[in-house]
């Protein structure tokens, strides 16, 4: 079965997305993802490969140990308020991208990034038009 | 290979995002914006030259090649650190990683070659023209643009 270092998972469901069997549960509301390891019983390692946290690890199977559950409440976007991922998947990519593109924009949901790309590629444009209009 | 919009052109259609979907089972990477009532502006992905969603993915699905920013399917986990990585938020994921492939194996991206307004091109060098001679009318129309 697999264990879990709850300090070390991100929340990012590649475990769950990869699991032939199905065996890792997924559940999200707008304020949270919770996952659950059912007790698995396959001779498979995949999610344990295909965890970029490497926070799985494959056990001796142990009927008495409860399955395995964390959560994660999701963080809101600092403009539109929408609660979009995890805080760990957050500052993992954060840290990762360099220092010297000053990554906020990490905080902001992806549909808010899209927004503010859009303003800022027409905004020129619409100021023009405006202008000629009067 | 990139390619360029010309946002003057752009008339909102969407026939990029249809055209785009159709050519990758119904999951598309241009999403058209639009901005006022009178602004409209397709959606994607750069290509960045630092390409941020490329050095977040842990499992090198996302790598430079040239100039496109390409995606090996096989190595996708569906993490989705790459969609939370772009600046742009032009990569979605659901279980996988959807982002634009620049129609690889086709002759043309499909976007462009669709595109009934002429607003996307692969060469950047007509769409400076473009740009230049518009300059030039406003300026032989004394300046208004
Ligand atoms: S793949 Fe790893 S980090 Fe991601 S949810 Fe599963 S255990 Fe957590
Ligand atoms: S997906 Fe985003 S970060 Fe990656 S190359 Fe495209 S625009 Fe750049
Ligand atoms: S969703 Fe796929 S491409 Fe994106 S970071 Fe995760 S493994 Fe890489
Ligand atoms: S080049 Fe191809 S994959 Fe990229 S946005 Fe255009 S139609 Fe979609």
């Amino acid at each position: 079965m697999i264990r879990v270092d709850p300090s070390l998972c991100i929340g990012c469901l590649s475990c769950s997305n990869v699991c032939p069997s199905q065996n890792i549960l997924r559940t999200e509301t707008v304020e949270e993802r919770r996952i659950r390891w059912k007790r698995c019983r396959e001779e498979c390692d995949l999610c344990v490969e295909l965890c970029p946290a490497r926070a799985l690890t494959l056990v001796p199977i142990d009927e008495s140990a409860p399955e395995p559950e964390v959560s994660f409440p999701l963080v809101g976007c600092r403009i539109c308020g929408r609660r979009y991922a995890p805080e760990p998947m957050l500052r993992r990519v954060e840290a990762a991208l360099p220092k010297s593109q000053s990554p906020e924009w990490v905080w902001d949901c992806p549909a808010c990034r899209r927004r503010a790309e859009a303003e800022r590629t027409t905004g020129e444009m619409v100021a023009a038009r405006r202008r000629r209009r009067g | 290979m990139a390619f360029y919009v010309d946002i003057r052109r752009c008339i909102g259609c969407r026939s990029c995002e249809v055209a785009c979907e159709r050519v990758h089972g119904g999951r598309g990477h241009v999403q058209v914006h639009f901005v006022g009532d009178s602004a409209s502006v397709p959606l994607f992905c750069h290509h960045c030259e630092e390409a941020s969603c490329a050095t977040a993915c842990s499992f090198g699905a996302l790598f430079k090649e040239g100039e496109r920013t390409a995606f090996d399917v096989e190595k996708c986990t569906g993490c989705g650190l790459c969609s939370l990585a772009c600046p742009f938020g032009v990569v979605w994921t659901d279980k996988i990683a959807h982002k634009c492939d620049l129609c690889d194996g086709r002759p043309e991206p499909t976007c462009v070659a669709t595109c009934p307004a002429d607003a996307l091109s692969t060469d950047f060098d007509l769409l400076a023209r473009r740009a230049r001679s518009r300059a030039a009318r406003a300026a032989a129309q004394g300046g208004r643009r």
